[in-house]
């Protein structure tokens, strides 16, 4: 039989897409720049149909692609011309909410806001909250390690995943973690969280659940420059004080926000930071003022306080809905994703108006501040031609990043885009020694290939010459 | 074992040669950094023994960024000290003095587990050195990077068994400006139970330890924040609690006991062991059980919330210890022996049931040891 | 498919979806969980990012127009859900209404499709057929016909169209299908305004309640209230279907008969009418006859809730004791955006607590004929939709629309009475309670 006919009987023809116009709906992510049409759909129903859909594969040689909502912006989810992308939007289940351990167990399909819904009768939510939280599952935060906003205070996806059931490239389901975080032997589940669904199908989860703190305290500090901004920032995390979040806008992201939804971010103000404090309320409040009066010490021209629960949802609607917003003040646009030492904020920041000027295009920031993760956001008008110019800045923009002694990818990571700049950041051995893990989940290389690791048909014949880390160069690293 | 070569590079281009050395060599390595975790799990064999305590220097450290880079050689104490001068300090608080490499590869950590996590949830790049002396890094000094995979997490826990950590990067936090116990004498229900009053009622303890009869929670944060806690704190806690501010002699005494507890002494056998946060009561009546239907001195200490625990058996033979492990195992299989009483060795065997995913784990070590030269005999009988 | 020179791509010339208005989709996925179809099939197609997608295509003539892309956009419920949810503000509302005609034009449906659709344009638009098929529906229950259909099975053997038609019907007396309001119904006090009031098709049939309490509570709120003798049904179905020029032909004929009435507020009290009726303008944009009086009809028009949100309140209020889960209908919240006035008249009656209802913005399945045409997936959600109500323990369910109300009453396993929050103002201000003031 072939393949897709074993597919098709496996799973029931009422979960399987091969027309073609609808396969099409699935050649891609968030990132519409890679588009590929995938040899067939499949949308199980359960844990089993996953494995089994997994296991005809790997009987057959076919590649097979993990989707969650398809929001990730590197092209993590893009299908493979002749595979299969297995969709996981029909295992939503919350499983269980366990307010004494508290955990819950989750289907890879739950969104990660309907897990801490799921969790907010006990007074319970899950950290993590990447700004497509409503919308994204958990099965790609956990490909992805997926950050956000109140990562600074509380950590990323891996810290907050206790366990993960995972069918593997053979098509055999493991548990990986377990009921705490002391399980004997390699951390593999810390390994597999943040692989790009290259190691293998996650099919429940099980996340650690926070208590919600007892104060939450949020500020809007107008600043009148970016690098006032910038300072300020650096200022707060030298203090000795760990806010929940700190979240940097420049103008053109709050224009693009005030051009979505209700905004209370200053129209005209060149930057805004969001801090918001959170836990035991004494602590909170202290540190609040401590807070605003770096802020002013930095050349803050306004600060706002919010007012209540709902004031402050505002602010965060307008940080969370600020990406797609910029669609309205931009035809098309990259979303830009690096890490810089949170010292060189105001530098970098710099650097890159700079770029874009010489580039005449316009970048909008809008970003984790506190963690010096940046996105710029890379505006230009396809129909004015501006494409190869803005993807240019784009990705020269993350490799300043690396020069700077960061990262090329945050939070959305490498997938597709960016995996041709790997070799800026990497060794040929570091990679080599990554691809080991690869071979030992994978050896066939049918889990979500062409993602991560530059190849030839990818990047060209070569993967770039080498070329030293500017780490290297500064001695703070020495590679051999 | 007088005739056992020992290899003590002092920098990366050192270990790197030691280990293409010792691979021509065709020599099994045991790979020793403070050697106060050298026992666990399995007993390795080895014909020599590569050293790390010469790799032990500062390689960066910027304050601002709250970020620090050393040779993983180090002594975790040393580091600590270094940043405690900046008002800073790497989130952990292990029992044992060793290097910083050692703190990974056990996946050791102390009761700031609660709220920290263990040494997974502080590393942010690694750069190791492979069997064939290939160096590879991943990671990086920025606190946020999700390039590449992180092989860090496969080296925490591996036990010298998969490649030698040579430089390790730290993400860092500000020292609290005032700290405070509660310790209150109960039994492990009762910790239980007050500990998720904590907890639930988000007085956010920084620690939550159920040690030996008293349970320990300790408060970080501003002055007025620790005390507002503390008065909230006693009132849930009830009559017999103690609140002990700062850090001094007396709430220093009681975490100390933490530490010996986890620590053992010659003759005593520790194992380390995961169960869910509930099943803290549960493991405490074993534990009780057991030590007295064996004549064996039990103590136990536990971080619940974490699913962390230590239990110290003292006393009695290596076979009544053999037997309260076995006991121990059946309940709860992710347990790891610490430390083994004299004999032991030969009435138990290093693991128990293996974790489901074991077929991955020997896979992983296959593809980065395989001709099994690091830490060889360290997970038998798992692999 | 033959391609309509001038058109784009396998679209032809007349009104294809424009391309800025696909480019402004950046493909965030931020719609998703807002869409019903969505939540209950999981299938990118069937979702507003995937049928903007397929519309995109289609536009680049990547792919045809043919019974794929026709029913995907078909089991849109046009509920834009996705429209509110969208930050990148992409008018769906708009692909939407420029695609189905174009897909009625190419892509011929089926024979039972055919039927259905037919007798479904053939009854609903038209009062009195309406009531014909009411009252029979009123026999066929009291005379005992539905128990035996029921029990010798016929009911089961009907296409599921049918069954959804027949479930639908609600319990209504024989006495309230011949109810009309009065033409004209003076101001109490001093006259604020002079509102025309529309009196709907299947409304005036099976909620002549809800229209008597309207034009009460309006008249108390010092409104004089004309009901335009001789009005026909506003076309809200036929647009939402795709049927473009009969939704044309009604706007016309309607604004024909309202301007006669020379009212200062056009008032609706089913949401699915009034946002219809606020398009007009769009919908005879090309019609140099009828743009600019279009034009000035639609911006005339209010929802009876968003009318009393504006007048500063008159009449006292006196007290009605209940706990009402206010369920959003869609063509009030997302495409007229109208979501806190219903809430906060209701929430000004002393008395009335008004409850959150879990998965709030999600369509309950009726949507138009859309549970007449898709009776499959309009089932799922109308049951979804119900036990999300019940989960909430409400004494009474209150919504602004007419399809709503049938729709979720068609599912609730609860006895819990179901009304238009205008019902609950008027037993407020009639002072009576609020069975008796439905009665
Ligand atoms: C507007 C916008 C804002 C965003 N903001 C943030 C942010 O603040 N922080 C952040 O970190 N990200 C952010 N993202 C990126 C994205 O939402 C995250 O990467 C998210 O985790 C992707 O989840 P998904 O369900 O959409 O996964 P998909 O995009 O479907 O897939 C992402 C990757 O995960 C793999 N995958 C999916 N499900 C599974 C599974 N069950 N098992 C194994 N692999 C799987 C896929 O193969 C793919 O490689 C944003 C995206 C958008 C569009
Ligand atoms: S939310 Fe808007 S921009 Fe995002 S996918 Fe949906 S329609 Fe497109
Ligand atoms: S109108 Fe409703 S059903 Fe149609 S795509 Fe939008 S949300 Fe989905």
């Amino acid at each position: 039989m072939s393949w897709s006919a074993e597919l098709a009987e496996a799973l029931g023809r009422e979960n399987v897409i091969t027309d073609p116009a609808r396969l099409r709906t699935y050649e891609c992510d968030g990132l519409t720049g890679y588009r590929v049409q995938p040899a067939m759909v499949v949308l199980p129903r359960s844990a089993e149909q996953v494995a089994a859909a997994v296991r005809v594969c790997a009987g057959h040689g076919v590649p097979f692609v993990a989707r969650g909502a398809g929001t990730g912006l590197s092209g993590g989810a893009l299908p493979v011309a002749d595979g299969i992308v297995i969709s996981l939007q029909r295992l939503r289940r919350v499983v269980e909410v366990d307010p004494v351990n508290l955990r819950a167990v989750v289907e890879p399909g739950v969104t990660n806001l309907d897990i801490s819904k799921a969790a907010a009768p006990y007074g319970l939510y899950y950290a993590p909250d990447p700004s497509s939280q409503q919308v994204c599952t958990i099965g790609g935060n956990v490909a992805e390690n997926s950050g956000g906003a109140h990562c600074l205070k509380y950590g990323f996806t891996v810290n907050h995943v206790l366990a993960a059931e995972v069918v593997l490239a053979d098509g055999t389901v493991t548990t990986l973690g377990g009921d705490s975080a002391q399980v004997p032997g390699y951390d593999l589940l810390g390994a597999f969280i943040g692989s790009e669904g290259t190691l293998g199908i996650v099919t429940k989860v099980t996340v650690r659940l926070l208590a919600k703190p007892a104060a939450v305290r949020t500020m809007v500090a107008d600043f009148a420059t970016v690098a006032g901004a910038g300072d300020a920032v650096t200022g707060i995390i030298a203090a000795g004080i760990v806010p929940a979040a700190v979240e940097m806008l420049d103008n053109l992201a709050i224009q693009a926000v005030a051009a979505s939804t209700e905004s209370v971010y200053t129209p005209d103000t060149v930057a805004a930071l969001v801090v918001e404090l959170d836990g035991p309320p004494d602590d909170v409040a202290e540190q609040f003022d401590e807070v605003q009066e770096i802020c002013r010490q930095h050349g803050s021209t306004k600060i706002m306080l919010a007012r209540d629960a709902d004031h402050r949802a505002l602010i965060w609607k307008g940080r969370k809905a600020a990406f797609a917003a910029v669609g309205r003040i931009s035809p098309n646009y990259f979303v830009q994703d690096g890490v810089v030492p949170r010292g060189r904020l105001a530098e970098v920041l710099g650097r890159i108006a700079a770029m874009a000027d010489d580039a005449g295009v316009r970048v909008a920031n809008v970003f984790h501040a506190g963690d010096g993760n940046l996105h710029p956001l890379v505006l230009y008008s396809e129909a004015e031609g501006q494409h190869d110019r803005a993807e240019r800045l784009s990705t020269q923009i993350a490799e300043l990043c690396v020069e700077l002694g960061g990262s090329l990818s945050g939070e959305h990571g490498i997938g597709a885009d960016k995996a041709c700049s790997m070799p800026r950041m990497f060794g040929e051995d570091d990679l080599a020694t990554m691809l080991r893990l690869r071979t030992a989940f994978d050896p066939d290389g049918l889990c979500n290939p062409g993602k991560v690791f530059p190849t030839p048909r990818l990047c060209g014949e070569r993967p770039g010459p080498y070329r030293p880390h500017p780490l290297e160069e500064a001695g703070v690293i020495e590679r051999l | 074992m007088s005739t056992v070569t020992t290899y003590r590079p002092a920098a990366l281009a050192e270990l790197r040669d030691a280990l293409v050395d010792s691979a021509r060599a065709g020599e099994r390595l045991a790979i020793a950094g403070g050697g106060s975790a050298a026992a666990w799990g399995g007993a390795p064999r080895y014909d020599a023994v590569l050293d790390t305590t010469a790799m032990s220097g500062l390689i960066a450290y910027n304050p601002t960024d709250m970020t620090v880079a050393v040779q993983a050689g180090m002594p975790f104490a040393a580091l600590q000290e270094t940043l405690a001068g900046n008002g800073q300090w790497v989130a952990l608080d292990p029992a044992r003095a060793g290097t910083v490499g050692g703190l990974v590869a056990t996946a050791d950590a102390g009761p700031v587990r609660h709220a920290f996590g263990t040494s997974r949830d502080c590393v942010i790049g690694v750069t190791v050195v492979l069997a064939d002396g290939t160096v590879a890094r991943s990671g990086g000094h920025v606190i946020k990077n999700v390039a590449g995979y992180d092989l860090a997490k496969v080296f925490h826990g591996s036990l010298g068994t998969l490649g030698v950590l040579a430089e390790v990067v730290l993400r860092l936090h500000p020292r609290p400006a005032a700290t405070a116990t509660l310790a209150v004498p109960c039994d492990a229900a009762a910790a239980f139970d007050l500990g998720g009053r904590l907890v639930h009622g988000s007085l956010e303890p920084v620690a939550v330890e159920w040690c030996d009869g008293t349970l320990l929670a300790r408060f970080d944060g501003t002055a007025g924040g620790v005390e507002d806690r503390g008065r909230r704190a006693m009132a849930l806690a009830g009559a017999g609690a103690e609140w002990l501010p700062g850090d001094d002699h007396r709430a220093g005494a009681r975490w100390s006991a933490v530490a010996d507890l986890v620590r053992g002494a010659d003759g005593d056998t520790v194992v380390r062991l995961g169960a869910a946060p509930d099943r803290a009561p549960s493991l405490a009546a074993l534990v009780d059980r057991e030590a007295r239907a064996h004549a064996v001195d039990a103590a136990l200490t536990s971080s619940p919330f974490a699913g962390a625990h230590t239990v110290r058996l003292r006393g009695a033979t290596a076979a009544a210890h053999a037997a309260v492990v076995i006991a121990l195992r059946t309940e709860f299989p992710a347990t790891t022996v610490c430390r083994w009483a004299d004999g032991l060795h030969d009435e138990l065997p290093a693991w128990g049931e293996p974790p489901p995913a074991v077929a991955v784990l020997r896979a992983v070590k296959r593809a980065f040891d395989p001709d099994d030269r690091l830490g060889s005999g360290r997970f038998a009988p798992w692999f | 498919m033959v391609l309509t020179p001038g058109g784009s791509g396998s679209f032809d010339a007349h009104h294809p979806p424009r391309r800025e208005l696909l480019d402004d989709c950046v493909h965030c996925g931020f719609c998703l969980p807002s869409c019903p179809t969505y939540a209950v099939d999981g299938e990118e197609m069937d979702s507003p990012r995937g049928r903007i997608y397929l519309m995109d295509l289609a536009e680049r003539g990547e792919i045809p127009l043919d019974r794929t892309i026709a029913g995907h956009i078909d089991s849109c419920l046009g509920c834009l859900a996705c429209v509110t949810a969208c930050p990148s503000g992409v008018q769906y509302d708009l692909l939407l209404e420029a695609t189905r005609p174009q897909l009625e034009r190419h892509v011929p449906r089926t024979r039972r499709e055919r039927l259905v659709r037919r007798a479904i344009f053939a009854v609903f638009p038209y009062p009195a057929r309406m009531r014909a098929a009411a009252l029979f529906g009123v026999l066929y229950r009291r005379l005992g016909l539905r128990a035996l259909a029921h029990r010798l099975g016929i009911v089961a053997r009907l296409p599921a169209e049918l069954r959804a038609a027949e479930d639908l019907l609600p319990p209504v007396p024989v006495r309230s299908l011949f109810r009309r309001p009065a033409p004209l119904v003076p101001a109490a006090g001093e006259r604020r305004l002079r509102v025309a009031m529309l009196e709907g098709c299947a409304q005036r049939v099976l909620f002549g309640d809800v229209n008597a309490a309207t034009a009460r509570v309006l008249a108390a709120e010092g409104c004089e209230v004309v009901v335009p003798q001789g009005q026909r049904c506003c076309g809200a179905l036929n647009l939402h279907a795709g049927l473009e020029d009969d939704a044309a032909a009604r706007a016309r004929r309607l604004i024909d008969t309202f301007e006669q009435a020379e009212a200062d507020v056009v008032v609706v009290n089913v949401a699915g009418c009034g946002s219809s009726m606020k398009e007009y303008d769009r919908l005879l944009a090309d019609d140099p006859a009828y743009a600019d009086r279009a034009a000035r009809f639609a911006a005339s028009v209010r929802d009876v809730n968003e009318l009393l949100a504006e007048l500063e309140p008159r009449a006292p209020r006196h007290p009605v004791q209940a706990k009402v889960a206010y369920h959003d209908a869609c063509h009030l919240a997302n495409a007229q955006r109208i979501r806190t006035q219903p809430r906060d008249l209701l929430r000004a009656v002393p008395g009335i607590e008004v409850t959150d209802i879990p998965e709030a913005d999600i369509c309950c399945g009726s949507a138009g004929i859309y549970n007449l045409v898709q009776p499959a997936t309009a089932e799922e959600l109308g049951r979804r939709k119900a036990a999300n109500i019940e989960s909430a323990a409400p004494d009474v369910i209150a919504t602004a629309n007419a399809g709503c109300l049938l729709q979720v009453r068609r599912f609730l396993t609860a006895d819990i009475p179901l009304v238009h929050p205008i019902e609950i103002l008027d037993a407020s201000i009639r002072g009576v309670p609020l069975e008796k003031a439905r009665r």
